[in-house]
């Protein structure tokens, strides 16, 4: 099995290889962010100082590319379910929770990638962090690359349509982003605001972003935002793979 | 027997907006019987129900009803194991655009369970066997058609599976490709592969095929080879064109030598044992009645002339 997922995620990042600057213009917009939008937010911190604000800033930031890139990642897999490639893989004895697996580990193999770009960006410009919280955003990254990639991939397959799939991620992306405070710490704002937030698996994962870039790592957020994403990627996971059996239908 | 289906079923339930669904019965019971080692064809019109009956066997889609048994094993309760012995080219092709043929057939041998250098050397072979060594690096999507076409009947073969489901292998294929991949698919026999086709060429069914089924709206309407299907129905057709076609049809029919007669929109179709004899009396027995042509024609019957007496209709009006 692992040998499968394996032989589909080299068969992705070969890919990857031959084409490597896409990825790259993924981090543009959250590095044009860091560049023009976090210097605006000095007063919004206690200090205005710009390591403050970017440790602030930089994980909603990182969100940014999982929500508008790696909630894409199944835009390539719609044409394949009319193509015949996923027909020809679901009939060939691969195991095939492999085909889902491997472009899902290369989404957060790319993921991680950007993030680690974004981060020196950000250090580059002032932002200071230990080893550990850098390692531990790593892994934050990782999950929510699991969860939006997966769930990209369940939208695909169970939607077929590029048009309702762009559609409907767009439609979510907006207010999820708002919603999550990914620009600005949702504790800025009225209660009913934070509360609903408290509903937005990405809330955790920016809160958990700006506890680690404060040094605080025994802050509640991290571990509710791990069990979180780590539980939602679990669930689209089994819907994408479900839905790929159901493919013909 | 390397497939064994009996009563095999699919009904679709197709979306037609507002929430309404129709109901699709593609396949309507189908029983089909292939031997080892034999060249098997499926021909029909558009949306006879091949592509579903083919999907079912290659364990893509379960029927509604039915069961079918493909190298030994149940399509539904052994899918894993069907899957282990059978190559499956979809009418689509299944080919990548965005990555090399090499790098597809690679991995399709990869996970086939292959070793590496095992991959490269059965992808080497195909690449030979279908001339596409040179062209084997280039991303598919600036492939050609039949290019194309051809990679996607290699991916089903890399495996060099007991039996090979080819649907609609030809299709989009040049005369010269056409005939290169009959030659591949009879090599394909000789090697003891048992294959399954789908075409709606009648020529492709008579020249390829040791067996064939003919359906039309998901049933078989007939069965056989093609010789015994084609003597079913007399050896020569005299096709006419001429005003007072129901006349002439009932002066032909009254003719000892005239074994059927069919007409269609201002045509004629006389079938006789032997062509070459009963021409002239034919054509003495119209003149006599004042009955003159405008074109004739003398051809030995084919599979739409099979068709057209099981289902009334032209194979070739019938899509
Ligand atoms: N997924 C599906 N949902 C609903 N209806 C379907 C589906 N697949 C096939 N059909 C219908 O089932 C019938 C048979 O289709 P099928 O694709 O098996 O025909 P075919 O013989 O392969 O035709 P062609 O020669 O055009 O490929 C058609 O009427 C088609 O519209
Ligand atoms: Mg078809």
């Amino acid at each position: 099995m692992i040998r499968q997922t394996s032989l589909f995620l080299g068969y992705e990042l070969r890919f990857l290889l031959r084409n490597p600057v896409w990825p790259l213009f993924g981090i543009m917009q959250p590095v044009l962010y860091l560049l023009f939008f976090a210097p605006l937010l000095g007063r919004t911190t206690a200090s205005g100082s710009m390591p403050e604000v970017l440790a602030m800033f930089t994980p909603g930031s990182m969100m940014m590319i999982a929500l508008f890139g790696s909630l894409f990642a199944g835009f390539g897999m719609i044409n394949e379910t009319r193509n015949g490639v996923l027909e020809r893989l679901a009939v060939s004895p691969a195991w095939p929770p492999a085909i889902i697996l491997g472009r899902v580990a290369k989404d957060m193999l790319v993921l991680v990638i950007q993030a680690i770009l974004v981060m020196g960006v950000a250090m580059l410009m002032g932002l200071r962090i230990g080893l550990p919280a850098f390692l531990i955003m790593l892994l934050l990254m990782a999950v929510t690359g699991l969860f939006a990639a997966s769930l990209s991939y369940g939208l695909a397959l169970a939607i077929k349509d590029e048009n309702g799939v762009s559609q409907l991620v767009q439609f979510f992306a907006m207010p999820l982003t708002l919603i999550a405070g990914l620009f600005l710490p949702v504790s800025l704002g009225p209660d009913w605001l934070q509360t609903l937030a408290r509903f937005n698996p990405l809330y955790y994962g920016v809160e958990a972003g700006r506890s680690l870039f404060r040094g605080d790592l025994g802050d509640s957020t991290i571990p509710i935002a791990f069990a979180l994403l780590i539980g939602l990627a679990l669930i689209t996971m089994v819907w994408s793979m479900r839905s790929l059996r159901r493919l013909a239908s | 027997m390397i497939i064994e289906a009996h009563g095999l079923r699919k009904t679709f339930h197709a979306k037609r907006g507002r929430g309404k669904t129709e109901e699709v019965e593609a396949v309507r019971g189908i029983d089909l019987e292939v031997q080892k080692g034999e060249i098997f064809a499926a021909l029909g019109p558009n949306g006879a129900g091949k592509t579903t009956t083919v999907r079912m066997l290659a364990t893509f889609i379960a029927p509604t009803a039915g069961t079918a048994r493909v190298a030994g094993f149940d399509v539904v309760k052994e899918a894993a194991k069907v899957r282990e012995n059978i190559g499956y080219v979809s009418q689509a092709g299944g080919v990548d655009e965005n990555n090399p043929g090499i790098d597809q057939l690679l991995l399709a041998g990869r996970i086939a369970g292959l070793s590496k250098k095992q991959a490269l050397a059965r992808a080497d072979e195909l690449l030979a066997a279908f001339s596409l060594t040179e062209i084997a690096r280039r991303p598919a999507r600036t492939l050609s058609g039949g290019q194309k076409r051809r990679f996607s009947i290699a991916l089903g073969l890399v495996t060099a599976p007991p039996l090979v489901f080819l649907d609609e292998p030809t299709t989009g294929l040049d005369p010269q490709n056409r005939a290169n991949l009959w030659d591949e698919v009879r090599a394909l026999r000789d090697r003891g592969t048992s294959v399954l086709l789908t075409t709606h060429y009648l020529d492709e069914a008579d020249a390829l095929c040791d067996r064939l089924v003919i359906i039309d709206h998901g049933t078989v309407v007939a069965e056989g080879t093609p010789s015994s299907l084609k003597k079913e129905v007399a050896g020569d057709v005299v096709t006419l064109k001429l005003k007072g076609v129901d006349e002439a049809a009932e002066v032909l029919r009254a003719q000892s030598y005239v074994k059927e007669v069919r007409t269609e929109e201002g045509l004629l179709r006389a079938y006789l044992d032997d062509g070459e004899h009963g021409l002239p009396h034919l054509l003495r027995v119209l003149e006599e009645r004042d009955l003159t042509l405008e074109s004739i024609s003398l051809d030995r019957a084919t599979l739409d002339d099979v068709f057209l007496r099981h289902t009334g209709r032209s194979l070739r009006d019938a899509a």
